[in-house]
């Protein structure tokens, strides 16, 4: 039947005050249920009418899941919390600057206003065949538009690649990785803890979903342990333009310097991959080193070492390599 | 103190800023229905069959408009189409009284497709045995439809990524030449041969063309969003055979047209009959995506250019061939820009072979500076290229080549009536401090390379013949009746103030009346090509020039002597020689009712276009009527300059450039609104640096469907994308031809603004011109780092 | 006379049926779900919601109390412009891409095309009407828009304002780079940044001088 991309299609609308209430609504409907935090990730699939859930969960009164907690040893955040709240809270801007300085870049400061944590992480990629209503494997089709010879992929994965070559646009994601977080994902059958890194899926394990979460399943919080505290960061993010878009590559680390040694460090990567990447390689290169610029590009290098472009995404690699080095000399831009 | 040249808030501000102001999708009408739009998947397609009856039976659908019952253009463009000839042409509407029920029905209609073949970029579509984007042809010469290929041996003989230059006949659809082109290049002693890429970018205006009619007692209402208010009007009526009287144009506030809403939109006919199938108010709102689609989009670019350069910097002879991306019902910029080409260089030798390709892409209009951005965007920085093989200041050139006021440019030897863009180079070699920043062209910061960039960009600013429109009220107040269309430039107002100087009154004395077509309004020109400042100050002048002669006339037979012995400023007209043996112009329009004939409407000059005879005749009798055509005259068209120079800085690790610095300078003749002026010329210079630097139109080339077409997509540039130090400067030299000086301005400063950031850029690049845009991080990282391009040569719309 | 067999209104008649049927038994005909997209498939379930549920909410706009009509899936720009009569709030995309739709929901600028009005019922809403005075004194910010002849075609200006009285309550002495970060949410495609900014930059002022 003909298409048309306007007007959201009529659906049941619930609005749990609990996350309990939340979860029970989200097994009854199963597949035909969306779980709703900010929409600025829903509104776009629902406006477009290629997903037309049953029953939306709007999570806007389960005060449960907002705000940020200092914690004994670190920061808890309510997945509900504003990307605002985030980017401007005191403890945070103090002790995590990494992930303030992710947030205060994503896209406007509106959509911060009401976009949540986990929306940002959890949300879907924005590859245009993917985001189009094209039949690819994401979307349970059975092929690939935008690895095709001749498809338009500048903004799509040099690495990590199995049959969808979409990438991660979550910017929260590589400075949660980075400072080592754990998220909290509640079901009936109570709460389980996955590793920031380990949240997001590979294509290669299930190509239709961008994190672990099942259904049934929702994002509670977000625990940064205080391990990373005070330390050495480092986030830059290079876009198109200096609002609204996603990261065409960014880089989050953290460091422990003394003694003009690194002694420990994480670095993760996103624009890169269909998940933010871990860049253990460049981690392994570094630590227990003096930073140096030279330094700085063999771990760069290291990265991208078996990166693979597409027809029109090569200057990733440069640009990638060149982050990681800019990570290390410290360069904020 | 004269109005032209002060700082006037404009009078349509205030119900802006409270929301008060209703551009079209604000209107409601009782009973309003909802029209929705079904678009073509393809790019290229013959509907076969439609069936709707799933559709027409759900509740609260009312009706369905098909191609069918729409006027039929011959091979031109339609609102709604059974052959549709770009993804997002419109097929058919339906109504309902509902937003969310009309969506709903579009979806339960299906429409069986033949898919035919299709062609996205010029280049491919001369390629041999390509197809062509329509069934008759691929290109217009004359009237008739050809299909212009070139030759296996024609890109053979191209060099490596050059666009071919054939030779022969029949290889283009316009061709012209100046003087002898092999001569000037035998002369040169430098000849640059460069192919260049210009990619088509959407208007996008904030506000997407929507409308709402209705009919009443046979006449049709509809509020839409133009450009230009009567022309519009008029327009409509043509097209949909009424009389002009039966059409009521409401359209105070347009949010934006760039040139994608001259005459309105062909899609407002929508609206207009189908309100009057199912006779009921129709708002047919137009979604952000549907104007990638039908909201019109400049078009592209594949050229090659030869220039010839004497070792002093004079060009002795230029080649331009430039295929144009025509979309399905155009022709493309490139003839325009030629000629802007031939006027900014004044080559003494000049070839121009231009073919507009028409392709399956969406429809192209004139984009604020047709043609003549894009090529001053493409051409400025080999100009810099040319400047350092011969070691000559890069500015010192563009002022060797640029023409004076005795130019005579284009394949016609057109003229001008005022030229002073050496001024202006001058003045903003002086402002910009050139020389100094110069010097600092390729320096380091960190990993910040150091550009410095200008471009000198010239367009059309004025036309001549339109009609000025007043009264003079009872109450003392000078009404001024304005044909034009508010699209933001703010000339409804500015326009004004040529017949309140005339008259010497303040501006809380002037009333204007515009938006509405029922209000009695003048013929006028229509709000493009940069001419309404120029072309309706006259107007306004004629008007109160007629006013005044009026006026005095009036108190001379009251008070005695001779109407010329009397003056007019603040209110009155008096005696020059005893100033209080005077009226109040209240008085006078009281007189003039009383008077009747030429004073108050019932006579009138017959020179007048029919539209200001028709709305000079509504208002007779209502005060001191004054109605007179521009017949001021003139030699030579008008053309308006803006020099912008940039710096910019380059990071060289990643790719992305900072504006730095701004400065434009413009020769637009007398200022007459200073603040609004500067915001002109930084509008259009940023709307330039968008396209240079970042606005995208991308098509998947298997497919033929749009990708850059929401706002995120297309990148168009944003509050922090855009320099933060700027200034701007006028030479403010009058306009010798026209008695208030003015030209206009909206249009130059694109060009400016575009080839001061590819010209800058370029010199990031330590010279290096890639003669493409955008200049993306992603192309310019490519190019530092010596990888792969991301994009071939001649890729458009990539 | 058209060659394309259209069914389903009452006044067609059928045209050249057997050519069309000849084209389509020879396959040559692709149905609009055959191009490249999973056809939608409009659940049965969905239609039958569609019908039912319009809930009668109380939302505050402005200071008043509105009562309103609103569908599940109905967003607030959608609210204000078509059930409320307040059309001052645009749609310039509908896609949180703009801007131009910006409103104040409990102080915080947010795009209002982006929350579904039942997500904000308990609220208070500020849309641009909402500025100005009862006795139509204009806010210090719209003042100072005003005084700098801010805005060109201005579509994007109520939203643009939205955002500046935001910044000026949370900012009140902002640097210009800081007042074009509060703005950063904001597209203007006449690009009147230039003049956009100087009259924040008095906004702030004003609503200094009015503290």
């Amino acid at each position: 039947m003909a298409v048309i991309r306007d007007m959201i299609p009529a659906f049941e609308l619930f609005q749990p005050t609990s996350a309990d209430g939340a979860i029970e609504l989200l097994i009854r409907y199963g597949e035909d249920g969306w779980v709703l935090g900010g929409g600025m990730d829903s509104f776009d699939w629902w406006k477009e009418r290629i997903k037309r859930p049953t029953a939306v969960v709007d999570l806007a009164n389960v005060d449960e899941l907002k705000g940020v907690r200092v914690t004994a040893d670190g920061v808890e955040i309510g997945a509900m919390t504003t990307l605002t709240e985030i980017a401007t809270h005191p403890e945070l801007l103090a002790n995590y600057g990494v992930l303030t300085d992710a947030a205060s870049h994503i896209a406007t400061p509106q959509i911060r206003n009401r976009g949540t944590i986990a929306g940002n992480l959890v949300q879907d990629t924005r590859c245009w065949y993917y985001r189009g209503g094209w039949p690819c494997y994401r979307a349970g089709g059975n092929t690939c538009y935008a690895s095709a010879p001749t498809a338009m992929n500048r903004e799509h994965a040099i690495m990590g690649t199995s049959r969808c070559v979409a990438v991660s646009p979550s910017d929260s994601a590589s400075a949660l990785i980075v400072l080592d977080a754990q998220f909290v994902i509640q079901s009936a059958r109570g709460d389980r803890v996955v590793d920031a890194e380990d949240f997001f899926m590979r294509p290669s394990v299930d190509i239709e979903r961008m994190t672990v979460l099942k259904p049934g399943e929702l994002l509670t919080a977000i625990r940064i342990p205080s391990t990373w505290a005070g330390a050495t960061f480092y986030y830059e993010k290079v876009e198109d333009r200096k609002s609204w878009d996603f990261a065409l590559m960014s880089v989050a680390s953290a460091m422990r310097i003394s003694g003009g040694v690194i002694q420990d460090l994480r670095m993760a990567a996103n624009g890169a991959a269909p998940f933010p990447v871990r860049l253990e390689d460049s981690e392994a290169i570094l630590r227990g080193q003096s930073p140096s610029d030279q330094l700085g590009l063999q771990a760069g290098e290291a990265a991208v070492r078996n990166a693979q472009p597409l027809r029109h995404n090569d200057y990733k690699i440069p640009l990638m390599r060149n982050l990681v080095r800019r990570a290390v000399r410290g360069t904020e831009v | 103190m004269a109005l032209i040249g002060q700082d006037i808030s404009p009078p349509d501000l205030r119900a802006k800023i409270t929301g008060r102001a209703k551009y079209a999708e604000d209107f409601r009408a009782d009973g309003m229905v909802f029209a929705k739009l079904l678009a073509s998947p393809m790019p290229h397609c013959r509907v076969i069959r439609i069936d709707a009856s799933a559709a027409l039976a759900m509740e609260g659908v009312v009706g369905i408009l098909t191609a069918d019952e729409v006027p039929q253009s011959e091979g031109g463009e339609q609102c709604l189409t059974n052959h549709p000839l770009y993804e997002g042409e419109a097929i058919l509407a339906v109504a309902a009284v509902s937003e969310t029920i009309a969506a709903d029905a579009i979806e339960r209609i299906r429409v069986d497709f033949e898919p035919l073949p299709f062609i996205l970029n010029p280049l491919d579509g001369v390629r041999p045995g390509s197809p062509d984007g329509r069934p008759e042809g691929n290109t217009q010469v004359a009237r008739d439809w050809v299909s212009i290929k070139w030759t296996e041996e024609d890109f053979a003989n191209a060099p490596e990524g050059s666009m071919p230059m054939p030779e022969g006949e029949g290889k283009f659809d316009t061709e012209w030449m100046v003087g002898d082109v092999a001569a000037g290049f035998a002369e040169a002693d430098l000849i640059l041969d460069e192919t260049i890429v210009h990619q088509s970018v959407t208007h996008h205006p904030m506000e997407p063309r929507s409308a709402m009619a209705y009919w009443q007692n046979g006449k049709l209402y509809i509020h839409t969003s133009t450009q230009s208010l009567v022309r519009t009007q008029q327009a409509l009526a043509n097209q949909l055979d009424l009389e002009l009287d039966d059409v009521v144009m409401i359209g105070e506030f347009c949010g934006g047209g760039f040139g994608s809403k001259i005459s309105g939109s062909i899609i407002q006919q929508v609206p207009a009959l189908f309100s009057r199938k199912i006779n009921r108010p129709v708002m047919l709102r137009i979604t952000r995506a549907e104007e990638n689609y039908l909201g019109r989009a400049r078009p592209g670019m594949q050229a090659r250019v030869r220039i010839g350069f004497r070792a002093d910097g004079r060009i002795t002879a230029i080649d331009l061939a430039a295929l144009g991306d025509g979309g399905p019902y155009a022709r493309g910029d490139q003839n325009g820009g030629a000629n802007t080409a031939s006027l900014t260089y004044t080559p003494p030798n000049m070839r121009f072979r231009g073919l507009g390709v028409r392709t399956n892409t969406p429809p192209k209009a004139a984009q604020r500076g047709p043609g003549g951005a894009q090529i001053i965007g493409m051409l400025e920085p080999l100009m810099d290229k040319a400047a350092r093989e011969l070691g000559l200041d890069r500015l010192g050139l563009r002022r060797l080549n640029a023409p004076d006021a005795n130019v005579a440019y284009g394949p016609n030897g057109s003229t001008l009536t005022s030229v002073f863009v050496k001024e202006a180079i001058d003045k903003g070699r002086d402002l910009f401090e050139w020389d100094e920043r110069i010097a600092r062209s390729g320096q380091m910061n960190g990993s910040k390379r150091t550009g410095i960039g200008v471009g000198v960009s010239p367009f059309a600013a004025g036309s001549r013949g339109f009609d000025g429109l007043l009264v003079i009220r009872t109450d003392g107040k000078l009404q001024v009746q304005q044909g034009l269309g508010n699209l933001g430039t703010h000339s409804i107002a500015d326009t004004a103030r040529a017949a309140a100087d005339v008259l010497g009154l303040e501006w809380d004395d002037v009333e204007v009346v515009w938006g509405d077509t029922s209000r009695h309004l003048p013929w006028s020109s229509v709000q493009a090509g940069s001419q309404t400042t120029h072309a309706h100050t006259r107007a306004n002048h004629a008007a109160g020039l007629d006013a005044k002669e009026k006026l005095q006339s009036i108190a001379a037979m009251d008070l005695g002597g001779r109407p010329e012995d009397y003056e007019t400023s603040a209110g009155r007209v008096y005696r020059r020689s005893n100033p209080s043996q005077g009226m109040t112009l209240s008085r006078a329009a009281t007189r003039a009712i009383e008077l009747g004939g030429r004073y108050s409407g019932y006579e009138l000059n017959e020179d007048l276009n029919a539209m200001t005879t028709a709305s000079a005749t509504a208002l007779a009798g209502q005060g001191l009527v004054a109605a007179a055509r521009d017949n001021f005259g003139g030699e030579g068209g008008l053309q308006s300059w803006v020099v912008g120079f940039a710096e910019v800085e380059l990071d060289t690790e990643t790719g992305k450039v900072d504006v730095v610095h701004y400065t434009a300078i413009t020769d637009c003749g007398v200022v007459v609104h200073p603040r609004n002026l500067g915001a002109q010329i930084y509008g259009g210079s940023f709307q330039g640096m968008g396209i240079a630097m970042s606005q995208k139109w991308v098509f998947d080339p298997v497919w033929g469907v749009s990708f850059a077409k929401r706002l995120y997509t297309a990148r168009p540039p944003g509050i922090l994308d855009v320099p933060m130090d700027v200034q701007w400067a006028a030479v403010e030299i009058p306009d010798p031809q026209s008695p208030v000086g003015a030209k206009g301005i909206g249009e130059p400063c694109v060009g400016a603004g575009s080839a001061a950031l590819t010209s800058a850029i370029a010199d990031a690049l330590e010279g290096k011109c890639l003669c493409r845009t955008p200049l993306t991080a992603d192309v310019l990282l490519a190019e530092i780092e010596g990888r792969v391009p991301a994009y071939g040569p001649l890729d458009l719309h990539v | 006379m058209s060659d394309v067999e259209i069914i389903g209104t009452p006044e067609r008649t059928v045209t050249r049926r057997k050519f069309i049927m000849g084209v389509i038994a020879a396959g040559a005909t692709t149905s609009s779900v055959g191009y490249l997209f999973q056809g939608p498939q409009p659940l049965l379930g969905a239609l039958a919601v569609q019908g039912s549920v319009e809930r009668l909410i109380t939302l505050n706009v402005n200071g008043q109390q509105r009562r309103v009509d609103v569908m599940n899936q109905e967003t607030l720009a959608f609210t204000l412009r078509y059930k409320l009569g307040l059309t001052g709030t645009k749609l310039g995309c509908d896609r949180a891409e703009c801007g131009a739709c910006t409103v104040l929901i409990d102080g915080v600028p947010s795009y209002a095309c982006s929350a579904l009005t039942h997500s904000v019922r308990t609220s208070q809403i500020t849309t641009i009407e909402g500025l100005e005075d009862s006795d139509g004194t204009l806010h210090p910010v719209q003042q100072a828009v005003l005084d700098e002849g801010g805005f060109q075609c201005a579509f994007c200006a109520p939203g643009f304002i939205m955002s500046m009285v935001a910044m000026v309550e949370s900012n009140p002495n902002p640097t210009r780079e800081e007042a074009a970060q509060a703005l950063s949410g904001n597209l203007c495609r006449c690009a009147d940044y230039n003049k956009i900014l100087t009259s924040a930059m008095r906004a702030a002022e004003y609503s200094r001088l009015q503290a």
